[in-house]
């Protein structure tokens, strides 16, 4: 047998849990000061099983995938209300949504309604933070979805500091160590979001409340919108051309089988429309994929009722105003691409302003 | 499943429950079995039948091998265990590796072959219970151990959760007999065997996963090329990363097996204080070493058969050996290093066998081990290569134009515990984890435990694997 060490570790034992819980305790109290609330972490997994719905029989469903602005700004409790069903979010913050459509293009069990987010700078530059999500889906083993169950119900409603901006090693790394001669420093993406069980999202309330954080989070954009960190042209034409192509055959795959898709430009504001306006001229990349993939396409700035919205950080809605947003949202969807009323149902490829999607709806 | 997850939490809670209730040795054995194959199938659970053959195939094997009489029948039911345990694990592990090699070869003999791509999943852990289980038939052919006594002490040799997908590589000398009568820990063992899960998962989840992992990452995963200060800041780190990701899984490992009063040996003993190579592979993944020793590079020839034999046998091992921890050129690039590591220390020692080294020259060799242990793992971590070689470049310094990758942080985080890691190895070199905890004061014993505890919470871990589980 092996040797256990001469050591009182009756005492030790209850010693060491006690001093755990109240380190716990400290640093629970400690993020809560800080303005944090418990809330389901936005991983993989929670997004497996959103996905799984679309296969255990609600592929009629209204699903959304996109970045973070649809994400964040579409309310789904506010359009269950208003619709009677609550789509389901597999939009991911930081990704494409192009590998989502492709993967319910592929998905036979998918045959309701989609609406895929086109936010500029992520969906054309092909950001792929969350692709892998897919793969996870996949591949999720037993013990995983056991894991998720327990984590979900157990720990994430009741825990504020089990949240990935808060963990360990995220907290020494953003702390102001010297720059490496040569290495540009760049802040990541602080917490910008509190997710549900169900994925539906919105704006953390600090962002809107706290100046300081608010500044943060602008200052975290706006190290982006330096000429300096533009992509090179080439490579973001190149870019541009592959995104818009294969989605662009993602969408006829979909309509083929009889789904009907909107693509959708939420709101932005301040510099980093300015930013989206200097690098992702809508005339060369929306109107283009719009064409390109023969689906409608809502664009936030041809209808007056989806602007004057409050976005702290010029990219994402308070949650107030994403519900008001929602409600607005829901209300041109219908009328103009989904209701049975739309005159411009699925005719699609074109996206045109204010004035001219009124006058054909109305 | 893994042991740094929610779901074993669960399910070892359950386990020792269950262990300690008041039941009949037997019952409390077949607990334990379906419990091993429970933990087995949370991964995948058809992958359960592999286990299924590789335990019956041996255990039939075993019998026919004590029942047959004439040497023919015996090495036919040897060949039977060592067929099946090798083939199944060339199926799964090496199929596409072969494709690929036949394809290359077809190709250079100008034959155009395009097979269609072999797409299969690799079993977790099939390395370790396949050797397990070809230990066992191969011991009762040599005479060296009796078969097992029933079909249940042995299935649990070779399923027991704790041992199963990533060592130490048991052998049934070891474990059958402690199946043998009722075994349940004391209170000392149960909660020695928890502080052991706690040092274990501190070292895979904080050290490995939180810290280290992502800084080898940054210079082994992406397209840049390393100069001297970021090549050798991820070899380090990555040094540090698979010595806390596999002592930490062998540590929990051994823990979880005292919490329930089986007892497991040693997998590592402070191997980055070793002075030469022979010393490393004394204190590097024990068992796998000492397996191959008996089972490849004794029957081999060993150092029975003069110089260039035992050069030929120390080779053939390492060769396979590193092939045996992945299907790629570069791992068995990685055990020909060592294979001629050892190689010229066996040389030298012959040459030079009065020489004592002084303390500055001892420590001296051993950082000179712990030096070229980190150039093996350039093969070992690079997928490719040509990326072995880009970082190799990096590391002596000919790629001079290259741009910094890594920040001040993670060069800050290589140093902290990297060179805490060496330093605590020269410490501890001679003594061993219990010697060194029943010396301490019981007040640093529990504030260390406790803030060990505390940190596994709040790195937040996402329940990645360990990397030795896809060997």
């Amino acid at each position: 047998m092996r040797p256990v060490p001469e050591q009182p570790w009756g005492r030790i034992l209850a010693g060491a849990a006690l001093l755990f819980v109240l380190l716990l305790g400290g640093w629970e109290m400690y993020w809560r000061a800080y303005g944090v609330t418990p809330s389901i972490a936005n991983d993989n997994g929670l997004w497996a099983i959103q996905r799984r719905r679309i296969d255990a029989g609600e592929g009629d469903a209204t699903v959304i995938v996109a970045s973070s602005r649809p994400f964040f700004d579409i309310q789904l409790p506010v359009w269950e209300r208003l619709d009677g069903r609550r789509p389901i979010q597999l939009a991911f913050e930081g990704t494409s949504p192009l590998a989502f459509a492709e993967d319910l293009a592929d998905d036979p069990h998918f045959t309701g309604r989609l609406i895929i987010g086109i936010d500029p700078q992520v969906f054309f530059q092909g950001f792929d933070s969350h692709d892998d999500a897919i793969a996870y889906t996949r591949k999720q083993s037993p013990s995983q979805r056991v894991g998720q169950w327990l984590s979900m119900y157990l720990i994430e409603p009741y825990l504020a500091f089990d949240d990935a901006d808060f963990a360990l090693e995220t907290v020494l790394e953003r702390q102001a160590w010297p720059p490496r001669p040569g290495k540009p420093w760049l802040t990541k993406v602080r917490k910008l979001s509190q997710s549900e069980a169900d994925r539906n999202t919105h704006l953390w309330s600090k962002v809107a409340d706290d100046p300081q954080y608010r500044a943060l989070a602008r200052s975290i954009w706006h190290q982006r919108f330096a000429p300096a960190m533009d992509p090179p042209p080439e490579k973001l034409r190149k870019t541009i051309q592959e995104q818009i192509d294969r989605l662009a055959k993602a969408v006829a795959k979909l309509r083929a089988r009889g789904v009907k898709v909107l693509l959708l430009r939420s709101p932005s504001d301040g510099e980093y429309l300015a930013y989206e306006a200097r690098v992702f001229p809508r005339a060369s990349t929306w109107d283009v994929l719009v064409k390109a993939s023969g689906a409608p396409g809502l664009h936030f700035q041809d209808y007056p009722e989806l602007q004057g919205y409050y976005l702290p950080e010029w990219s994402h809605m308070t949650r107030a105003d994403a519900e008001r947003y929602t409600v607005a949202l829901y209300g041109i969807i219908q009328r103009d691409f989904w209701g049975p009323h739309a005159l411009r149902a699925q005719s699609g490829g074109q996206s045109t302003g204010a004035s001219n999607a009124g006058n054909t709806s109305r | 499943m893994v042991f740094n997850s929610l779901t074993f939490i669960v399910f070892f809670a359950c386990v020792l429950l269950m262990h300690s209730l008041p039941l009949g040795w037997t019952t409390r054995k077949v607990n334990l079995l379906l419990a091993s194959y429970l933990f087995y199938s949370a991964w995948n659970p058809p992958f359960v039948i592999l286990l299924w053959i590789s335990t019956v195939v041996d255990w039939y094997a075993a019998q026919g091998l004590v029942k047959s009489q004439r040497a023919a029948a015996r090495h036919a039911w040897m060949l039977l265990s060592v067929v099946a345990n090798l083939g199944m694990l060339g199926f799964f592990k090496y199929g596409q590796f072969l494709l690929d090699n036949f394809t290359a070869l077809m190709s250079l003999l100008g034959v155009a072959y395009h097979p269609a791509h072999y797409d299969i999943v690799l079993p977790v852990g099939i390395s370790f219970y396949t050797f397990a289980t070809m230990s066992y038939t191969l011991d009762v052919y040599l005479r060296r151990a009796l078969p097992a006594r029933n079909l249940l002490d042995y299935a649990l040799f070779v399923t027991f959760f704790p041992h199963l997908v990533a060592g130490p590589i048991m052998r049934p000398t070891e474990l059958v007999p402690q199946f043998e009568t009722p075994r349940r820990a004391t209170g000392e063992q149960l909660r020695f065997g928890l502080a052991l899960m706690t040092i274990g998962l501190f070292n895979k989840v904080v050290l490995a996963d939180s810290f280290l992992s992502h800084i080898a990452e940054s210079v082994y995963d992406s397209d840049k090329v390393p100069g001297a200060l970021d090549a050798w800041a991820a070899t380090l780190a990555f040094s540090g990363q698979i010595f806390c990701d596999f002592a930490g899984y062998s540590t929990t490992a051994i823990g979880a097996a005292l919490c329930l009063g089986f007892a497991m040996p040693d997998n590592f003993r402070f191997p980055y204080a070793a002075v030469g190579f022979t010393d490393f592979w004394r204190r590097w993944h024990i068992t796998l070493s000492s397996w191959l020793r008996d089972y490849l590079y004794i029957p081999l020839g060993g150092n029975r058969h003069g110089a260039r034999r035992t050069y030929a046998a120390l080779m053939i091992t390492m060769l396979l050996g590193g092939l045996w921890h992945g299907a790629n050129w570069t791992f068995v690039a990685w055990g020909g290093l060592h294979g001629l590591y050892l190689s010229v220390e066996r040389f030298l020692r012959a040459r030079f066998a009065n020489y004592r080294p002084g303390p500055f020259v001892f420590v001296a060799l051993g950082l000179l081990t712990y030096t070229l242990v980190n150039l093996t793992w350039v093969f070992f971590r690079a997928k490719t290569f040509g990326k072995a070689w880009a970082v190799l470049r990096g590391m002596f310094g000919t790629s001079v134009a290259a741009k910094p990758i890594l920040d001040t942080f993670s060069l800050l985080t290589v140093l902290v515990i990297v060179g805490g890691m060496l330093v605590t190895h020269w410490l501890m070199r001679g003594r061993t984890l219990e010697s060194v905890i029943a010396r301490t004061p019981a007040a640093v014993v529990c504030g260390v435990w406790a803030l060990m505890l505390f940190a596994i919470v709040i790195v937040q871990g996402a329940g990645s694997a360990f990397i030795y589980f896809q060997f």
